[in-house]
């Protein structure tokens, strides 16, 4: 290092060079610094590596700073993180050597000396502006009015020739006379971005340093510079090492060969690579779990329902060598399929019904159902994973659905899939005014469901850094926002909603029947017309009876209340209560304030008055509730779609959006890529940019490292109790390292050699020996194998919060098979309790019910339904005791209990023991044990002899009373029993 | 630095609850806390901290709405000084009613200096002056935005966001509670409605769910379908729970090592407990008149609050780790008629905060309970206008606000942190929201730092990325 001579011999070098400056002797950059940095520091932090944004190569870069901003701050060497990092011996990092303390102490006193350059004059060289400093700020504060949608006074500012182009008031800029150029003038002069008109469109006023930069750039001719093309589009990005590039799954899937276990147990190749690494601890399978174990597992497992008792004892009795295989090929044709593999998708996506965002109103997302559908269609047809996920992230970009004559069917799907795109939390619909950071925390969410869900990267940790754990630089993330950014752009920005005022169109487009012609789509409307008034008729009616109901009884208890108040006030309060309040007079309405506690009368008070009322009001206000879901809305379509003119993408320094970085290229993280990213037009002339779809096509290409091992793994965990990789939405450094790498490698290359069949997987996964063994857990097994990471066994699992709802239901006779179309309604009492509304032919299944992220059914919430915020990657099972109070108290599962009863009854006739037969077969899958039997028994005598004689009865149904109270306990007891709740 | 068991015990035993968490803990809790490994089960064990605590439980007693500092708790002369200057260009980018801007708008009410510590308090909360004495006044707190939607995110679960822990899920997923038959996190909401954003105050976001708060309702019954709608004979319940028992015990016999099974019949006991026994804390009846007067029970317009800051002790009593208070929407944000209103929410809340004070110290309670008084950020120092300056009021200013934390190991009769002359911005000892959580969690003995919850692979942590610290000066 450098000692004393060397820096006597640098002076020197510094007074021959500038024999003006020399009297000053000053420290400057070029020639005290720079070698220092040059030595140590350019390899990370220099123009091609630019690590955490950083160069610090010449002078005006250094100065610039890095991603964390300024990195110098002039005679502050305590506040330059430069100073700081080497001080510290923070930096150079990695176990190199410190810088001595010479040379810390030229860094520090350059710092103090107000942080000098020879060549040029300070104030230019941190004044050198490009277009790439302007383009940005005009974004941020001008081109909602003066750019690509709107053109205000015939002016676009988005780029230097259209500005010296102009508009109605001449040239926006004289080039070297800031001062002369309307631009600067109107902003100066605060009459620009004019007030009313920030509200309307969330800008902010310009802040002086940005003013200052637009100045400078005009006063120097307003340069612009190529800038060289950002590295991820050709070639290998410079932060990313061979070394990061090797890391297990970012390279892909290896071809493994299946190992040779000798073993009575295989019969797929997954029982070889799970005997393998058992049979290394000395273990083996459990031995095969019985059949009716089997059937009620696979059958939950593969459709959310249990097995009807008939569908049990077929398979039972069905001896043939292959029936458990044609059992599972019957469960993956049924219809109920999808709807229990859809929920899983569902949860990725982070369906909901409701808008969600930073304010209380959780506005209704009325169009959303569509892609539910579309994900349960899709998984009933067995859709190509890969498919499935080009429709998804680019179904607008597969075909020209604009300008096509016929709109068919396939058409409308791409469309309505792009919803997995737009079922994040979306908060600038909520106010009058959004602003840019809203914009772009909604497409945060999206990049982080896309990311998390389907690549198992996070990383949304780039938003503001670099990633800590993982080679993902934070320019990647911005290439996630350039690939989204004809969709959603924040600089050109669609809120959920229509704004009429505004002329802003809403997020979604009009759906329309796949080949319908504009007769019979007119058609379509009056008809839709006719069936609301038709409902808006019985709905009227429905009201008119609750209000006969209430009058009276509401009368009556203002005058039992009314004795409260002192007696000369009455007949006033009498007469405020007669008065509509709209009509009352100024003292009326002191008096209704006062004296609300007497005057202020809601239904849930006189539903506590009097039990036969709330009976009679609830079946009233259940009924209307179901009625008004049933009214048809305009049809739409909640979809993401390319707009063909996306505004230049940044790096944003620390994620502020005030905070410009360098520009950049759309493509897909660096380490995943060494190929260019070619995007081209989806057709000839198309007004898409082609961004997602290119996106897509690179993420689903066969070699892809990432795609087949998340999904094959996030189906293992679902079949097997743990992903192969624990961390589902983390295959990073920070994740777990897969228990069966093997396995896992070959599954995912199995997943596209089936050509990306799901079906075909779940066939693989349940007619596996190791998922056909028991639960039971063996002293030996505990010992070896305590987490089960091996698979000695099946875990034991408890039904999910949708599965125990809807087996409840089917149970009880009360479950309504129909699929599809919007959400049913919940009803929400005013203690909080939401429950589903129960229609004509019960309740159907949980994924129908509306999904509202502030309403979501208590019961399902209870049993870990997930909050989606923005998504759900992996559900938590707790055993809390509100969920027993839940199963025992809860009205609803008493009624349900009620229609169980009465199913029993009606099936097994009034002999006792046929009812407890058929109770435990429908609810359990099987015969009752001899004991459960005898206490079964004893228990109807006892319920008989304890609740004789009173007339309370939780489980009346459709206002019917319940005849067999003993047994509707009995039905009760066994929905709360843990054999009904744990699935062996 | 972990703690040894032996000094753990000494220094819980000392305690209240000491004895019986003491006994608890020597079960197994401890033992599995030392591994390093992400936790599988999720329990509302106890469970041991980082370092010895001060504070054991937590009543935050939480002032929807932005009370105003320069009306309650943080004078400022100059405010009178420049009575009807205009500051707009200073505070106009904070604005949410910039057309309403008014000029500095000095303070309607008097303040004087109270008790020995000299405690400046407002005219309008003469209640509280009599208690300034176990009171910590931090002047100098701000936070990072100025609507209330996202600053209520912010003082509760550290983000502008909606969907993280609120910060008695991370105390009680850090603690787990002392007290298996009440919920270990209990929200005592106002019946007459929810606050802003909700439920999503109190909600655990990526924690397991049972780490949420649990709404137990001041009337009626305290928890959802903790009762049924129709009551059976309670024969008839008896016997119900018989044939479960029974049913759960065999089917349990057969399956030995099904961890899961136990959990889950705990979960039917606890059910069981929590029918009888929250009903019983809630029931503030069973206590004497003479206390329920000095809450203001049964007189208006105190009655409201006063019951739950009763209930507040009682469940604080009980073991229960944290217990959190709204007040129906709004009561503090005063745009305008800042003069009544504040005496208004002053008069409904002043006479059972301060009497919550001095019963929680008569009883020895206050040493181990750390008491939190505030809301989500301040106000401006100029009038918002309506007309008349008679009904102007402030608006919202996250810059510098005032709250006051009492007892668990914070120093008594301090004033910590200023602004600057006109209350507009903290400017000495500044306090950010994420520097409070870390000290509150500190007073738990849990590191800040320490306490984190493992998403797929990533160590999310209350204070976020915030830097931030404890804020030493203000412990004891």
């Amino acid at each position: 290092m450098m000692g004393l001579k060397s820096a006597a011999a640098l002076l020197s070098v510094v007074i021959s060079a500038l024999p003006s400056l020399a009297a000053e002797s000053k420290t400057t950059f070029e020639t005290n610094v720079l070698p220092i940095i040059t030595a140590n520091c350019v390899g990370c932090h220099g123009p091609k590596v630019r690590m955490k944004e950083l160069d610090l190569s010449n002078f005006a870069a250094a100065r610039h700073g890095g991603e964390s901003g300024p990195v110098v701050v002039p005679g502050k060497p305590e506040e330059s993180l430069l100073y700081k990092k080497v001080h510290e011996g923070l930096m150079p990092p990695g176990g190199k050597s410190r810088l001595s303390d010479e040379d810390i102490g030229v860094i520090r006193s350059w710092i103090e000396s107000g942080a000098h350059s020879n060549t040029e004059k300070t104030e230019e060289a941190s004044a050198r502006v490009t277009q790439h400093d302007i383009v940005p700020i005009v974004m941020l504060r001008c081109t909602v009015c003066h750019g690509l949608r709107r053109q205000e006074a015939d002016l676009d500012l988005r780029s230097k020739a259209s500005m010296l182009k102009g508009g109605k008031s001449g040239p926006a800029m004289v080039l070297g006379k800031p001062d002369e150029s309307l631009v600067i003038q109107k902003v100066r002069a605060g009459l620009m971005p004019p007030k009313p008109k920030m509200l309307e469109f969330g800008v902010k006023p310009m802040t002086e340093p940005e003013l200052q930069k637009l100045a400078r750039w005009i006063a120097a001719d307003a340069p612009e510079v190529v800038a060289a093309s950002d590295s991820a589009g050709t070639a290998a990005d410079p932060l990313i090492t061979a070394k990061d590039r090797q890391f297990w799954s970012f390279e892909p899937p290896h071809d493994v060969e299946v190992p040779k276990v000798r073993n009575g147990h295989v019969r797929t190749p997954i029982d070889a690579f799970i005997l393998q690494k058992l049979e290394e601890k000395g273990l083996t399978l459990s031995p095969e779990a019985d059949k009716l174990t089997l059937i009620r597992r696979v059958t939950f497992d593969l459709t959310g329902l249990p097995p009807t008792p008939e569908e049990a004892q077929a398979f039972a009795a069905d001896n043939s060598p292959d029936a458990y295989e044609k059992l599972v090929d019957r469960l993956l044709a049924s219809p109920r399929y999808g709807e229990r593999w859809g929920q899983h998708w569902l949860d990725l996506a982070g369906y909901a019904d409701s808008y969600g965002g930073k304010l209380s109103a959780d506005h209704p997302r009325p169009y959303a159902w569509r892609y539910r559908d579309y994900v349960i269609r899709s998984y009933n047809a067995d859709k190509p994973y890969d498919r499935f996920l080009i429709e998804q992230i680019a179904g607008d970009e597969l075909t020209d659905y604009e300008h096509a004559p016929v709109v068919t069917a396939q058409m409308l799907d791409n469309v309505i899939a792009t919803g997995f795109l737009a079922m994040g939390p979306d908060s600038t619909s909520e106010r009058e005014v959004n602003f840019v950071d809203d914009r772009l925390d909604v497409i945060g969410d999206e990049v982080d469901i896309l990311t998390s869900g389907v690549m198992g990267l996070t990383v949304r940790c780039a938003r503001c850094h670099n990633h800590k754990y993982d080679p993902l630089p934070q320019r990647d993330y911005y290439r996630f926002l350039a690939i989204f950014k004809g969709a959603f752009d924040e600089n050109d920005w669609l809120t959920p909603f229509y704004n009429r005022e505004r002329q802003q169109p809403g997020r979604v487009l009009p759906y329309v029947k796949p080949g319908a012609t504009p007769f019979e789509l007119a058609e379509d409307e009056r008809s839709r017309e006719l069936h609301n008034k038709e409902i808006d008729k019985q709905l009227e009616a429905l009201k008119a009876d609750l209000d006969q109901a209430i009058e009276p009884l509401k009368k009556k208890l203002f005058e039992q209340r009314l004795t409260e108040a002192p007696k000369p006030l009455h007949e006033d309060l009498r007469a405020v209560f007669a008065t509509a309040p709209d009509k009352q007079s100024e003292l009326q309405k002191y008096l209704a304030a006062k004296f609300g506690r007497i005057l202020k009368i809601d239904i849930d008070d006189l539903k506590e008055i009097d039990a036969k009322f709330k009976g009679q009001a609830e079946i009233l206000e259940t009924k209307i509730k179901w009625m008004e879901a049933r009214k048809l809305s305009a049809p739409r379509i909640q979809a993401v779609w390319d707009r063909g003119a996306p505004s230049p993408a940044y790096i944003l320094r620390r994620g502020d959006p005030a905070s410009f970085g360098p520009p950049i290229e759309p493509g897909p993280p660096a380490v995943l890529t060494n190929a260019a990213f070619e995007i081209t037009p989806p057709w000839p002339n198309a007004s898409k940019t082609g961004r997602r779809l290119a996106f897509a096509k690179w993420l689903t290409r066969p070699d892809n490292p990432l795609t087949g091992r998340v999904m094959v793994n996030r189906m293992w965990k679902q079949h097997f109790g743990t992903g192969i990789v624990k961390t589902l939405g983390n295959f990073g450094h920070a994740g777990s390292p897969p228990s069966h790498p093997e396995l896992l490698d070959w599954l995912s290359r199995e997943f596209i050699r089936q050509g990306w069949s799901m079906k075909s997987m779940h066939r693989l996964m349940v007619t596996s020996s190791v998922y056909r063994q028991r639960s039971t857990v063996t002293p030996v097994a505990e010992k070896l194998d305590p987490e089960n990471r091996l698979l000695s066994r099946m875990p034991m699992r408890r039904l999910d919060a949708e599965s125990l709802d809807d087996t409840m239901r089917s149970i009880a006779g009360r479950l309504d098979e129909a699929p599809f179309g919007p959400a049913d309604p919940v009803f929400v009492r005013k203690d909080g309790l939401v429950t589903a509304v129960e229609g004509d032919k019960g309740w159907r299944r949980s994924i129908y019910i509306q999904h509202r992220r502030s309403e979501m059914p208590t019961v399902l919430e209870s049993f870990d339904l997930p909050p989606m915020s923005p998504n759900c990657l992996e559900r938590t099972d707790s055993t809390v005791a509100p969920q027993a109070l839940h199963l025992m108290n809860n009205s609803t599962i008493q009624k349900l209990a009620g229609y169980f009863a009465r199913r029993v009854e009606k099936e097994a006739g009034s002999d006792r023991p046929r009812q407890i037969d058929r109770a435990y077969w429908l609810a359990l899958s099987r015969a009752p044990n001899p004991e459960e039997k005898k206490i079964s028994l004893e228990a109807l005598e006892r319920f008989t002899n304890a609740g004789a004689g009173t007339s309370a009865d939780p489980w009346s149904a459709g206002g019917e009373a319940t005849a067999n109270k003993a047994l509707a306990k009995l039905c009760h007891t066994l929905m709360n029993s843990a054999a009904f709740l744990y699935v062996d | 630095m972990t703690l040894t068991r032996r000094r753990f015990f000494e220094s819980v035993a000392d305690g209240l609850c000491g004895a019986a968490l003491a006994t608890l803990l020597s079960k197994d809790v401890f033992g599995a806390e030392l591994s390093s490994e992400p936790r599988r089960v999720f329990d509302m064990k106890p469970r041991a901290p980082n370092f010895a605590p001060k504070a054991k439980a937590i009543i935050q007693l939480f002032m929807n709405g932005g009370p105003s500092p320069m009306d309650l708790l943080d004078p400022k002369l100059s405010l009178d000084k420049h009575h009807g200057d205009s500051y707009f260009d200073k505070v106009a980018a904070d604005l949410t009613g910039p057309e309403q801007a008014g000029g500095i708008m000095r303070s309607p009410f008097k303040f004087a200096q109270y008790g020995k510590s000299g405690i400046w308090v407002s005219e309008v909360m003469p209640h509280l002056a009599k208690q300034v004495d176990h009171i910590c006044v931090i002047r100098s707190m701000h936070t990072l935005h100025p609507n209330h939607e996202p600053a209520l995110f912010v003082i509760h679960s550290g983000r502008t966001i909606p969907g993280r822990p609120a910060l008695g899920s991370w105390v009680v997923y850090g603690l787990g509670s002392e007290n298996q038959n009440l919920p270990a996190y209990v929200v005592l909401d106002d019946p007459l409605g929810l606050p802003i954003n909700g439920v999503q105050n109190w909600q655990a976001g990526f924690l397991p769910p049972l780490y949420q708060g649990t709404r137990l309702r001041s009337t009626g019954s305290p928890i959802l379908d903790l009762r049924p709608d129709v009551e059976e004979p309670s024969e008839l319940v008896r016997a119900g729970r018989d044939l479960l028992n029974r049913l759960d015990s065999i089917h349990k016999r057969n399956r030995p090592g099904q961890l899961q099974l136990d959990a889950r019949i705990a979960s039917y006991e606890l059910a069981a407990r929590l029918q009888l026994d929250a009903n019983e804390a809630l029931d503030i009846s069973k206590e004497p008149e003479a206390m329920r007067a000095m809450y203001g029970v049964g007189e208006e317009p105190t009655d409201n609050y006063a019951r739950r800051c009763l209930m507040a002790r009682r469940l604080v009593e009980r073991g229960v780790r944290f217990v959190q208070l709204y007040i129906d929407s709004q009561i503090w944000d005063h745009h305008s008629h800042l003069e009544r209103g504040l005496r208004t929410a002053c008069e409904r809340t002043d006479k059972p905060v301060a009497a919550l004070l001095r019963d929680l110290k008569q009883r020895g309670l206050l040493d181990s309970t750390l008491v939190l008084w505030g809301g989500e950020f301040g106000r401006m120092p100029i009038a918002q206008m309506n007309g008349d300056l008679k009904n102007a009021g402030r608006d919202h200013n996250p810059r510098g606000f005032t709250l006051w934390m009492a007892g668990g190991g914070v120093k008594p009769g301090l004033t910590y942190g200023a602004t600057d002359e006109l209350g507009y911005e903290a400017t000495e000892n500044r306090v950010s929201v994420a520097d409070w959580h870390a000290t509150i969690l500190h007073l738990l003995g849990l590191d800040y730092q320490q306490l984190y919850y493992d998403q797929s692979g990533l160590k999310e942590k209350l204070t976020s990325q915030y830097e931030c610290r404890v804020v030493k000066e203000i412990l004891v």
